[in-house]
């Protein structure tokens, strides 16, 4: 989990030796130029799109790369929140807030159980969860939606939420961080006579703090940007989230006509939420995307 | 305390067996099969319609809303009208789920694979007799006219005038035969400019093949015609033009459809439906052109039509309802405000007059009407014709006797399912 | 009775992964058995799969798409085909560039790192959606990539409406074939349905387009697994490898990328789960064309299922892709354990628990990453 910056000593490679300073100079060049390009192939697309959000359609067709709206017109804007916009976007703010919730509870307890608490065909059970770890997600598309139609909950706010609400992989995560926390701190809750939910809830879930921002992080995310799931679960419209009804746009959903600046305006809009807690969370975003490396 | 883990593990276990044999969501939904003359099922007492539009944008959402409500209010049921961002699609679901919507909007080529999976109820609307008799055909199968054409399109050819002009063109010039096509299609060849540029598949290689007197499959749809000496004509000349250099499908000159190579300037001429019209006055205001008949094929003239109808639901429990409501939606005063709500063409012939009347440039559009021919409209041939669809989209290096052979194959083996 | 009682941790356990097990027995164990049932029967989409009036079919909607020629063959071996040259342009181009801003960004010199990391990172945390949309306007015929390209005089192509396979393409510049007259040796006979002329055919230039989307997007995620690997790096190594006299070129090759093997091993694993599940991008961007070069194992179950009807065959595919991934994974991890076999030096029993960890791992960050690219 651990993403400590080394303090490298004086005598590191590249501050002095025998490379010459001329060489050093030149390989500086490179770097910097390197570093250049990169940067501008990871944020000029996203300036070309903020830019094109306020384009109208023939200037977006015809003039792509330019940087200046000639004229600037908010009309995407304006159409976008005529749309059904804002109710998806309500949609993905339910959905993503539910299925948080759920993962961070319930695979928070699962974790802890396996982790921790010794009962009959836990070792099984563990077995389970690797196997369904197993098992890629997209190959569930067809049977997702038998399921959800089989149990009446198919186009029902439940069957956008309930289904993710419980994640294997998060189970995974739980359990390793609740065994790295030392047992001594639960013995003395046991002492009190506390009970093992009490112990769980007050004792060890407060300790696990860094984990359950990871999993927060990783069902924000998962969740926000979902795709797969929500094209089953519901083909009706006032129950799209983002991108079930965004990705509507490139296959008819808008019309005749390229509509650029729209489409630029809808996926600008979608990202800055992620961008938000992106931000807040840049620090526990980098743990995410490494938990669990450092251990073992 | 001792007990209640084990009660909620039986619990759960029992929640899983338990839906596992007693879930009810899907509904199986008698009736509706196919051509059965059993009474439309009645809503009683005022009825919830959904209505699943395909909408080419705002104005058609708007129009569709503005009728339904119309109606509802008269006739005191309610109707939601939803658009699809991709209707095959959320068709199937609606159909899988046992939830379809009542009436939507059903796609000609889509007609065949829907009847005969019993999907559908057939009706017919008041005065039936007065729709196009080539599109009541179109959405005929098993003998049944399954449901009331909405409205149609055909192909016809534009023009820019600009290059036209500068090519040393006049009006008299206007290529009625295919060899004048390919004629002045080189001469508007030019630097960048190619002459004629067309939407990559079958859709639009399909009208060499109508124009040389073919189609994929017999008149009765029983049995694929594709290596059939007509198709090959057709087929061929569409690919020694492109060798040539002055006809070219979309992609080689940077567009999406060949409504955005004419925008672009890219194509002198594209080949393609009234759709053309709104996306040129959206993204390419500027641009002035002329709308002709597509050109006579050897075979005489030669289009391809496209329709759908107000398709109604073999699981709805409003069908009457469902019936009232497109009576009202395809009465010819409707027909004419949905026409100019957003450009569609009428489907019946008493609003023939009116409609070219008020829209003249349209008349070549409306003439295709006469001669147009309808797509493929047989079961499980869904996947046959988009395979043919993306050989042609590579028509360019393709060897056509081999395409046809394998689309022979191909259709044969879905024909006899 | 406290928490330390056996009997209450025996209640409290099965208490505490009920919703668990509840949540993924119905919404994933369920399904994967209905969908089986329906695999091997022809439910056409109406109505309940387990009323009367559904057949049993056996294998039939297997062998119509491994054994029968026809067109369901032939379509999920395109299928395969694509994703093949799907994988193997992504897995080793994303892995490469990921290490290159690692390596760029652990320079200590590095002014406003967080910036540049922040940078490149992004992307990947965005939804595919969003990103899709902006690469159809990018790479549009008009758009920016090649009016950037027009510049340098090159005439880029439509990317997404553009068919023509890359290998097809090399071969023609290099006049070692004609694309508008195939040698003859290469279109007969077939093989699974497709010529060897379209076996070879690489991915079309629609296809490469996404490739170079997914390889934009995810680099960002493994590049932070390379950066914390990196800063792992003990320096004292480094500086051995220095005194030697080994230059800058040798050092990474002798001391950093040894360091990283387990790391390059999982950025590996994980590319190769990932890319064979690819789906958004198809829906959102191409839906299989043009020319179905862009058609994916995920993407023709989805459309076999839901846009045709097919649903036996839909989940058929499904099965087969779940199995080849399986097998694909399976075989990977074998051959890296069998080359780290010989090294049963004094680190044998770190190195093995490292690589448990490592596999794991990989299997946590298959799920969440395929969540994320």
């Amino acid at each position: 989990m651990s993403t400590t910056t080394r303090s490298r000593s004086a005598t590191s490679p590249s501050t002095s030796g025998p490379v010459g300073t001329r060489r050093r100079r030149g390989g500086q060049a490179v770097f910097y130029v390197l570093l250049v390009f990169f940067a501008l192939l990871y944020t000029y697309p996203f300036v070309i799109q903020l830019v094109t959000a306020f384009k109208t359609n023939p200037d977006a067709t015809n003039n792509a790369l330019s940087l200046v709206p000639d004229p600037v017109t908010t009309d995407a804007w304006v159409r976008l929140f005529d749309s059904d916009y804002p109710t998806w976007f309500l949609n993905s703010t339910i959905v993503t807030l539910c299925v948080t919730a759920g993962r961070v509870f319930f695979c928070s307890l699962a974790g802890y159980a396996l982790a921790r608490l010794r009962f009959t065909g836990r070792g099984a059970l563990f077995t389970g969860l690797l196997a369904i770890l197993a098992v890629p997600g997209i190959v569930l598309l067809i049977p997702k939606f038998l399921v959800l139609n089989y149990l009446g909950i198919y186009n029902t706010y439940p069957a956008l939420f309930v289904p993710l609400m419980v994640d294997a992989a998060g189970i995974f995560i739980m359990k390793q961080f609740f065994e790295t926390i030392p047992v001594s701190v639960e013995e003395a809750a046991r002492i009190d006579g506390a009970s093992v939910f009490r112990t769980f809830w007050s004792v060890v879930l407060p300790m696990a703090r860094p984990a359950l921002i990871t999993i927060t992080i990783l069902s924000f995310q998962g969740s926000w940007n979902e795709l797969g799931h929500f094209i089953i679960a519901t083909n009706d419209p006032g129950l799209y989230t983002l991108t079930r009804g965004v990705a509507g746009f490139t296959t008819g959903g808008l019309g005749s006509g390229n509509q650029y600046p729209i489409s630029m305006a809808a996926a600008l809009l979608m990202t800055i939420p992620t961008a938000l807690v992106f931000i807040v969370f840049q620090r526990y975003f980098t743990q995410g995307a490494n938990a669990g490396a450092e251990k073992g | 305390m001792k007990r209640t883990p084990r009660l909620f593990a039986i619990a759960a276990i029992g929640s899983l067996t338990l839906t596992a044999c007693g879930g009810s969501g899907f509904e199986d939904s008698g009736g509706g099969e196919a051509g059965d003359s059993e009474a439309p099922a009645s809503a009683e007492g005022p009825a919830e319609l959904t209505m699943l539009i395909a909408s080419s944008g705002d104005a058609e959402t708007e129009a569709v809303e503005e009728a339904a409500a119309e109606w509802a209010e008269e006739s005191g049921n309610q109707v939601e009208v939803r658009v699809a961002a991709d209707m095959n699609q959320e068709l199937a679901q609606g159909f899988a789920g046992g939830n379809p919507p009542d009436i939507f909007y059903l796609d000609a080529a889509q007609l065949a694979q829907q009847a005969s999976t019993g999907n559908l109820y057939a009706y017919e609307a008041t005065d039936n007799d007065d729709f196009y008799p080539s599109l009541r055909e179109t959405f005929t199968w098993d003998d049944t006219q399954w449901c009331a054409p909405k409205d149609f399109s055909t192909l016809a050819l534009q023009i820019n005038t600009a290059a036209w002009e500068e090519a040393g063109l006049t009006d008299e010039d206007i290529p009625t035969t295919y060899d004048e096509l390919s004629s002045v299609a080189e001469q508007l060849t030019e630097g960048d400019q190619v002459g004629l540029v067309l939407s990559p598949g079958i859709d639009r290689a399909g009208v060499f093949v109508v124009g040389n007197g073919g189609w994929w499959l017999n008149d009765e749809g029983t049995e694929p015609t594709g290596t059939s000496e007509e198709v090959l004509a057709g087929l061929q000349y569409l690919q020694d033009n492109m060798a040539e250099g002055h006809v070219a499908y979309a992609g080689s000159v940077d567009a999406g459809w060949g409504g955005e190579a004419f925008g672009t300037g890219r194509a002198a001429m594209t080949i393609e439906g009234n759709w053309i019209r709104g996306a040129m006055s959206n993204d390419y205001p500027d641009v002035d052109y002329t709308v002709v008949e597509v050109p006579e094929g050897p075979a005489g003239p030669g289009t391809l039509l496209f329709s759908q109808c107000w398709g109604v639901a073999a699981a709805s429990d409003a069908q009457a309802q469902a019936v009232e409501l497109i009576n009202h939606l395809t009465d010819p005063e409707q027909q004419m405000e949905f026409a100019d709500a957003f450009g569609v063409m009428p489907s019946r012939q008493s609003v023939a007059g009116e409609y070219e009347e008020a829209y003249p440039e349209d008349a070549p559009f409306i003439a295709g009407g006469d001669y147009g021919h309808g797509p493929v409209n047989a079961p499980g041939m869904t996947p046959v014709v988009e395979d043919l669809n993306s050989q042609l989209e590579g028509i360019t290096n393709a060897d056509l006797q081999q395409v046809m052979e394998s689309f022979d194959t191909n259709a044969s083996s879905a024909l006899d399912q | 009775m406290s928490a330390g009682d056996p009997r209450r941790q025996q209640g409290a356990g099965w208490l505490f992964v009920t919703p668990a097990i509840v949540i993924l027995g119905l919404f994933l164990v369920l399904p994967i058995g209905m969908a089986l049932w329906v695999s091997l029967s022809d439910w056409a989409g109406r109505g309940s799969p387990f009323s009367g009036d559904v057949a049993f079919v056996g294998l039939d909607n297997y062998s119509a798409l491994l054994a029968e020629p026809g067109l369901a063959r032939q379509d999920l071996m395109l299928s395969f085909r694509n994703t093949f040259y799907y994988v193997v342009g992504v897995v080793p181009l994303q892995t490469v560039l990921a290490l290159s801003l690692a390596v760029l960004l652990n320079n200590q010199f590095l002014k406003g790192r967080t910036f540049f990391r922040t940078a490149f990172y992004f992307p990947s945390v965005v939804s595919s959606v969003a990103i899709s949309l902006l690469f159809l306007f990018l790479f549009a015929g008009g758009g920016a990539i090649n009016n950037v390209l027009g510049w340098f005089g090159l005439n880029g192509p439509n990317w997404f409406q553009d068919p023509r396979g890359l290998i097809h393409l090399l071969g023609d510049g290099l006049g070692v074939w004609s694309t508008s007259s195939p040698p003859g040796w290469l279109t007969d006979p077939t093989v699974l349905g497709l010529s060897p002329w379209e076996w070879v055919a690489g991915p079309s230039v629609a296809l490469s387009a996404i490739m170079l989307q997914v390889i934009w997007t995810t680099a960002g995620t493994f590049m932070l697994m390379f950066l914390a690997a990196l800063q792992d790096l003990p320096t004292e190594v480094e500086e051995a490898a220095f005194v030697d006299g080994a230059n800058k070129w040798q050092r990474f090759r002798n001391v950093t990328v040894p360091h990283l093997r387990p790391t390059i091993l999982l950025v590996v694993t994980l590319g190769f789960i990932g890319t064979w599940q690819v789906f958004d991008q198809m829906y959102v961007m191409t839906q299989g064309g043009p020319a179905k070069t862009t058609l994916t194992p995920a993407y023709l179950s989805y459309q076999t299922a839901f846009d045709t009807g097919r649903w036996g065959q839909g989940a058929a595919i499904a099965f087969i892709l779940f199995a080849l991934i399986f097998a694909l994974t399976t075989l990977q991890r074998w051959i890296l354990r069998d080359k780290d076999e010989p090294r049963t030096s004094r680190f044998s029993r770190r190195r093995r628990r490292r690589r448990t960890t490592v596999q794991d791992e990989t299997q946590t960050q298959a799920q969440t990453s395929g969540r994320l690219s």
